[in-house]
């Protein structure tokens, strides 16, 4: 077994002596057992064996990085060669930097060691609940696995910490078939360190089983009109995160290409949306503990009652743009609250509009605008979930968007990592044939 | 560069007639530059072994992070072992799969692997010409990436292998501002299979793609949405790719057929105008060498062309050795691998409708009141063939001629019921590569096309 502190340390030395005057050092060794499913029937029992090792150094704030996968003395002499062989291609740039020191710690999450029996008999049982439960379900791919992660991080300020993780997975993609008819493919899944719950109990897999198999007959919309959609968890996840991109961290602030370069501390949401970056949030299973700086991370509000609290912004980004570093950079990990509403209550106050499960679109641009077509989505008409619906886009832009927030559901999910509610976002443009 | 090693004789394989070892090598180098300042320099390699072991219709899988022989028996036991675990758990009872083509193929050129200097120096060139020559840009970005697979394969029944798979790219993405000061952003991409030594000799022989990517974005930033509906349209190349690949290809990956694709129920029947022919290229196509050239898959079968739709009919599928028994098919090479500890899966290769015979000149001229969709960021489709593709250049056809360019837009549709409305197909095709497909593993494909003339839903705004 390799001493992933010494290692370390001896990786820092070598790069020290190579001439780095700051450095960091990330070895890491992993195990994964992963059983797939494929068409309906156990395919594959795959078993990976991996190390990593990634080197970063510094000299008159140049820097180059280096990753491998070996811990071999020779291939490592020659990683630290070939680092500061690119620390020399660069230019110097004093907003680079690494954490201060925060001393040594030692953290775990999770479960690391899995039990593999108890976990193969959860994934048969997963496989035969859904076959019962959804008759007309086809399985087009099911992943279970399990990983365990032993990882440290060093610097040459004096920090060093030594993580230990592990947690099951689980994934489906399906459709349902009837009569020669399918609907749209789904994708849902989950990390969990619970096997004494049924696995088709967790996550929000029995929801999105249930409700694919009503979306074998579809309704095509006709014309266009505007209305409110509601957003199911991922697929709200997976637009705040374009938004984040787009606006909030990284090359836009950089270049001042993002729509929010000047609004810290303004408005840039309903008075009534709160978004939070969680990676410590109770449901989080394996949590961002360190920033690739080397700081230790603490959860905070992106956006609180609508004000615009801080960027994603490591050191690089904070000097560049003259913002405060922010408390971590973990737009994997987001937190909504809850709202007053039930998702019933929600729906039924929506004259017209869409049930949104999956969003299949392009990038956004840079200025947010959006457009894509909605899938495995149900109109709604009155108040009620209507029709499943078919070649239906929406489009809009998210940074108008999110002034039109219309409210959040009590239900939250959690998918591991995101903990969110189903959201309404009114305005959105409807189209279809 | 991996050294090779012969398992023949060691009876490693002896009692498994269907089992794999596999040696890899993966390298990535990155260079980002925005605005002038170098926001990435990387580089990463991973080695490692692999083994596949398949008993009753079950696989076991193990790899790890060592390229020694040393190596080579633990892996394949522990293959085996999982291989035993899950046969005696669900019992399938399959027979042992019909054998590949044995041989040996062997590709003896090693691709260059120069020092990040090299990217750097060459990145910054091309960022100072940019600078001095395009004024009215808001934001400026360059981003180098180099990667490479080199795999030894060795089986016990069909192709021992050893292959390497380069490729490099310099992607440019701009950003103007049009008039109403929203950002307006663009990218073009150069390079293509080989190691950055051959394909970037010297950084003036990029300035004609600067050029020609901000007179687009300047069009760009001063364009029209279109118009929201059913429109004819002239499908560009690189998007005519994009279907091939993400709307047509994977529908066809007889995993997903199995899976309950569109496809399933469809084989011989027509989906597509009968001026619409695709195949999945393995490594050359129209009498060149293929974008990213594939010869011998990673369960050692032979790559050879995967023909898909002849004249509008759906003839086949593609596949691993697994289905093509279970479809009655051959195997054609299908079944690739990302990393060293991955296992193979249907893949793609360098799939394209086939180019026709009309003129593109001619296909403008024949639309009244139409648009000429180029450029694409990003396409997604499901296995139901329903499409959706970012459009990020194009132009409005008014009275036969080109128009004003277009913002960024969508276009959507089905491709089994979209490909019906193909009524012109140009006889020039465009090929791209620098993506990565997306299907459990990441993979590089190419993906081509002619331009074509069809009906599309626009998504306008």
């Amino acid at each position: 077994m390799t001493d992933l502190k010494k290692l370390a340390a001896e990786c820092l030395a070598k790069l020290k002596e190579a001439g780095a005057d700051a450095a960091q050092a990330r070895p890491s060794v992993s195990e994964h057992r992963e059983f797939n499913i494929d068409g309906g029937e156990f395919s594959l029992y795959r078993t990976v064996f991996s190390r990593s090792l990634t080197l970063t150094a510094f000299r008159e704030t140049r820097t180059g990085s280096v990753t491998l996968n070996s811990f071999e003395p020779a291939d490592i002499d020659r990683a630290v060669s070939d680092c500061m062989a690119s620390v020399e291609s660069d230019k110097p740039d004093p907003a680079r930097g690494i954490a201060e020191d925060q001393g040594e710690r030692e953290l775990t999450a999770g479960v690391p060691e899995p039990d593999a029996e108890k976990f193969f008999a959860r994934t048969k049982e997963l496989k035969e609940e859904i076959e019962k439960r959804y008759p007309t379900i086809m399985m087009e791919q099911m992943i279970c696995d399990h990983g365990k992660t032993e990882s440290v991080y060093a610097d040459t300020n004096g920090n060093l910490f030594r993580m230990v993780y592990g947690a099951y997975g689980v994934g489906l993609m399906f459709s349902a078939h009837r009569g020669g008819k399918a609907s749209s493919f789904m994708g849902a899944g989950y990390q969990t360190a619970d096997l004494d719950t049924p696995l088709i109990e967790q996550g929000d897999i029995a929801r999105a089983l249930s409700d694919v198999e009503k979306q074998i007959d579809t309704v095509p919309v006709e014309g266009s009109f505007t209305g409110t959609v509601v957003l199911a968890p991922d697929c709200l996840g997976d637009l705040l995160r374009c938004a984040i991109g787009s606006f909030a961290s990284g090359t836009p602030l950089i270049d001042g290409t993002s729509v929010w370069r000047d609004k810290l501390g303004k408005e840039v949401a309903s008075p009534d949306f709160t978004l939070s970056l969680a990676p410590h949030d109770p449901a989080v299973v394996l949590p961002q503990q360190l920033t690739s700086d080397g700081y230790l991370t603490e959860d905070f509000d992106l956006i609180k009652n609508g004000v615009l609290e801080s960027f994603v912004a490591g050191i690089y980004v904070s000097n560049k743009v003259g913002c405060p570093r922010s408390k971590n950079t973990a737009t994997g990990w987001l937190s909504m609250p809850a709202g007053d509403k039930t998702l019933d209550e929600l729906i039924a106050g929506i004259d017209d509009g869409l049930f949104v499960y999956r969003f299949s679109g392009g990038r956004p641009a840079n200025n947010g605008d959006f457009s894509g077509v909605a899938k495995n989505s149900f109109r709604i008409k009155d108040g009620k979930i209507a029709d499943a619906v078919s070649e239906t886009m929406i489009s809009g832009n998210l940074a108008d968007m999110l002034f039109r927030f219309a409210g959040a559901s009590k239900e939250r999910v959690s998918d591991g990592s995101s903990t969110l509610p189903f959201a309404a976002f009114s305005g959105v443009t409807i189209s279809g044939k | 560069m991996l050294r090779e090693f012969d398992l023949t004789g060691r009876d490693l394989f002896a009692g498994e007639p269907d089992a794999e070892v596999r040696r890899q090598r993966n390298t990535v180098r990155t260079v980002a530059l925005a605005q002038g300042d170098l926001l990435t320099n990387e580089r990463s390699e991973t080695a490692g072994l692999s083994a596949r072991v398949i008993r009753g219709g079950v696989a076991g899988f193990a790899s790890v992070a060592d390229v020694s022989e040393e190596s080579v028996k633990a892996v394949l036991d522990e293959a085996k072992k999982n291989a035993a675990f899950l046969d005696g758990m669900v019992a399938l009872g399959k027979p042992a799969l019909p054998k590949a083509q044995s041989g040996r193929f062997r590709m003896t050129r090693e691709p260059g692997d120069p020092e990040q200097k090299a990217y750097v120096e060459f990145a910054r060139e091309v960022d100072a010409y940019i600078e001095k020559n395009c004024p009215k840009l808001i934001s400026r970005r360059l981003r180098f990436r180099a990667d490479s697979m080199e795999k030894v394969l060795t089986v016990s029944g069909g192709t021992d292998a050893h292959t390497f798979l380069p490729r490099c790219y310099l992607y440019l993405s701009f950003t103007a501002e049009s008039p109403d000061g929203a950002p307006v952003d663009l990218t073009s991409v150069v390079g293509g299979y080989g190691s950055f030594d051959a394909l970037f000799r010297d950084p003036k022989d990029v300035f004609p793609e600067v050029d020609l990517l901000y007179g687009k974005l300047l069009a760009k930033a001063e364009g029209v949405r279109p118009e929201a509906g059913i429109k004819t349209c002239i499908l560009g190349g690189e998007l005519t790719g994009m279907l091939a690949h993400e709307a047509v290809g994977h529908t066809v990956e007889a995993d997903l057929v199995i899976g309950g694709s569109v496809a399933g129920p469809m084989l011989g029947k027509v989906v597509a105008s009968p001026l619409v022919s695709l195949t999945d290229f393995a490594h050359s196509a129209f009498g060149k060498a293929a974008p990213l050239p594939v010869y011998v898959d990673d369960e050692g079968t032979p790559a050879v062309d995967a023909e898909i739709i002849r004249d509008g009919i759906l003839i086949g599928y593609m596949n691993n050795r697994d289905s093509a028994r279970r479809f009655g098919m051959e195997p054609k090479g299908n079944a690739r691998a990302y990393a060293f500890s991955d296992e193979p899966l249907i893949r793609m290769r360098n799939t394209a409708i086939l180019p026709g015979h009309s003129r593109l000149s001619d296909m403008i001229a024949s639309i009244e009141d139409g648009y000429y969709l180029i450029d694409t960021n990003n396409g997604q489709a499901d296995t139901t063939g329903e499409f959706m593709f970012g459009v990020t250049m194009g132009y409005e056809i008014k009275n036969g001629k080109l128009g004003r360019a277009l913002l960024d837009t969508t276009i959507s549709g089905v491709a089994f019921e979209m490909l019906k409305t193909v009524d012109m197909v140009s006889d020039t095709v465009t090929w791209s590569s620098s993506g990565f497909c997306g299907k459990k593993q990441p993979m590089p494909v190419g993906l081509g096309g002619p331009e074509l003339r069809c009906r599309l839903m626009m998504g306008g705004r």
